[in-house]
């Protein structure tokens, strides 16, 4: 009466070893017109910002800069020519700390009051309304409050970055939270989970998804609100704050490179670090793909 | 072992107003080491009943005791294998076999011991570091029994573990489970609505009917252990329970009764 365990409940789905050649040159094909539509993707903006740069500069006679002429200036800059001041160096290690600042206080906090919110009723109708109303405010409409609590000061900067990134990392968190199956939470009361694992092994890692999708949009949240806040606050350092200041000089170029600098670094954390990591945990835990 | 008296429970929907009785007035009571198999028609409140021992819900009113004492809340000491997998999806096989052990403080070496352990024990090996959503609807139920296994629970609670499973891997996780119960003995309560899975696996078949009906019938299975499914004697008990279903007064009687060859089920799951 004991069986052995039999075979088909076992295996995993093989890899269909037979049909491999023919799906590789498949596959190939695929990446190569992926590659392209990237490279597309890139080379037209720049082209049309290429013909606008040209046709400003002819009609208006302002020195509307290519991206080439950006290029140059970038590469000089690179090299340790002073920005405002300033290197390069400086202004972008200065706008990433204050964004880290933020953007820090924004996540932990907002996983904090998402747990809480997601886990008991009262408090999330308590206080959804507000965070709710929070991320209606556009992010320049921080900055008398930001003012008024910390004075013309980095501090402000920091406090515009995590009020605009708080929102949607609450309410994401949330959502994830609520959406952790009661079964789950059974299962691990039953195996004598406390209060405090219950939070720490199953509701955070079950809200892991959700959560991830609110710092992703939190960031950009907080990466566009960067640039306002320097340019306001007058922080005498930055990316954003160099932004504003490069054109009292008529450096121009040097305007668009932070714009540009701005732009890849958004980029690159949010399709090179944030997006794929949201995408591995869902793709680990077998969860589907809801975006 | 596991005691309800005069247990009823009462469903309150607050947007209605209207109450569903669940349950009514139930006694029942398992002794230690039995495997009683609760059987009856979709919603007659099998789960609820379930619940109830497990410490999910709370009775209405009446008496749930489990080992002399009162059920307040869930806990490690009845052991909860559910119709639905309910296996942490972050989670390795592994992890998720140690994840009672560790809420129990376990010490680290111990514990590898006992979940490699539970794992062989299920026949899982090889998949010690897969995750949930590469197993089989079989193996998960798999790993849930090790998990609950590996806690060495007073009592494992089943709801319809094995009724989403097709008919071949619900066979052979019954005999698994017979398989490991003879290893480990434990006071079982198996929740299903299929007959004959009832039979060849119960000491003891308890018929519950929708409320206020309460338990209509309780019948010892004395085929001695181990059983073959096949043979004439858990026929023969197959065909007099659902004689004994067919005299019950109300809607517990299967209309596709004594269909010999067949799988012989209540209505509904
Ligand atoms: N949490 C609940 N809230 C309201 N009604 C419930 C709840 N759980 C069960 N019921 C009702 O109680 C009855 C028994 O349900 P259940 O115990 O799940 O039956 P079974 O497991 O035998 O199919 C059903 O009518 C069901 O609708
Ligand atoms: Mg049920």
């Amino acid at each position: 009466m004991s069986t052995s365990p039999g075979k088909a409940d076992f295996s995993l789905p093989p890899a269909g070893a037979a049909a491999a050649p023919v799906l590789r040159a498949a596959r190939q094909r695929q990446s190569l017109s992926g590659a392209l539509i990237a490279v597309a993707s890139v080379a037209i903006p720049l082209a049309i910002w290429w013909g606008v740069a040209v046709l400003v500069t002819h009609m208006r006679g302002v020195p509307f800069p290519t991206p080439l002429d950006t290029y140059r200036r970038l590469v000089a800059l690179l090299q340790g020519k002073l920005l405002v001041d300033f290197t390069i160096y400086r202004h972008l290690g200065d706008s990433l700390r204050r964004w880290a600042i933020g953007f820090s206080l924004a996540v932990g906090l907002g996983i904090v009051s998402g747990l809480l919110f997601g886990w008991s009723r009262l408090l999330e109708r308590l206080s959804m309304p507000a965070v709710t109303v929070l991320q209606l405010i556009p992010g320049l409409a921080w900055i008398p409050v930001g003012i008024l609590l910390f004075g013309i000061s980095e501090r402000t900067t920091v406090f515009m970055i995590a009020a605009t990134a708080l929102a949607p990392i609450v309410i994401n968190t949330t959502a994830g939270v609520k959406g952790v199956s009661e079964l789950l939470l059974r299962a691990a009361k039953m195996m004598g989970a406390d209060g405090r694992t219950l939070f720490l092994r199953v509701l955070l890692p079950g809200s892991l998804p959700h959560l991830l999708s609110g710092i992703r949009v939190g960031f950009a949240n907080g990466w566009r609100v960067l640039v306002a806040g320097e340019m306001v606050v007058g922080t005498a350092t930055g990316l954003g704050y160099s932004m504003i200041q490069a054109r009292w000089n008529l450096d121009y170029a040097g305007a668009f490179v932070c714009i540009a600098i701005i732009c890849i670094i958004g980029l690159i954390v949010e399709r090179g670090l944030l997006l794929p990591l949201e995408r591995r945990t869902i793709d680990r835990w077998g969860l589907a793909r809801t975006t | 072992m596991i005691e309800l008296q005069q247990v009823s429970k009462l469903f309150p929907n607050d947007e209605t107003g209207q109450v569903v009785q669940a349950l009514q007035d139930i006694d029942l009571s398992i002794g230690e080491n039995e495997f009683v198999c609760l059987l009856g028609p979709s919603g007659c409140g099998k789960s609820t009943l379930l619940n109830l021992v497990a410490g999910f819900e709370r009775p209405t009113s009446g008496r749930v005791i489990f080992d002399g004492e009162h059920v307040r809340q869930p806990g490690p000491d009845r052991g909860v294998v559910f119709q639905e997998p309910t296996l942490f999806p972050w989670l390795t096989v592994e992890q998720n076999v140690a994840f009672g052990l560790r809420n129990l403080q376990v010490e680290a070496s111990e514990r590898k011991r006992i979940v490699s352990h539970f794992i062989s024990l299920v026949g899982l090996d090889s998949f010690a570091r897969a995750r949930p959503h590469q197993l089989s609807g079989g193996m998960k139920q798999r790993v849930a029994l090790a998990r609950v296994l590996a806690l060495d629970p007073g009592a494992l609670l089943m709801d319809e573990p094995f009724g989403a499973l097709d008919a071949q891997t619900r066979d052979r996780l019954q005999d698994e489970l017979l398989r490991v119960w003879e290893i480990h003995r434990k006071t079982v309560l198996f929740v299903t609505h299929n007959v004959e899975e009832a039979v060849y696996l119960a000491d003891r078949v308890t018929v519950l009917a929708p409320a206020p009906d309460s338990i209509t019938a309780d019948v010892p299975i004395s085929i001695p252990r181990p059983r073959d499914r096949f043979s004439p004697e858990v026929r023969e008990a197959t065909i007099a329970l659902l004689r004994v279903l067919a005299n019950l007064p109300c809607c517990v009687l299967p209309s596709q009764a004594e269909r010999p060859g067949q799988t012989v089920s209540l209505p509904g799951g």
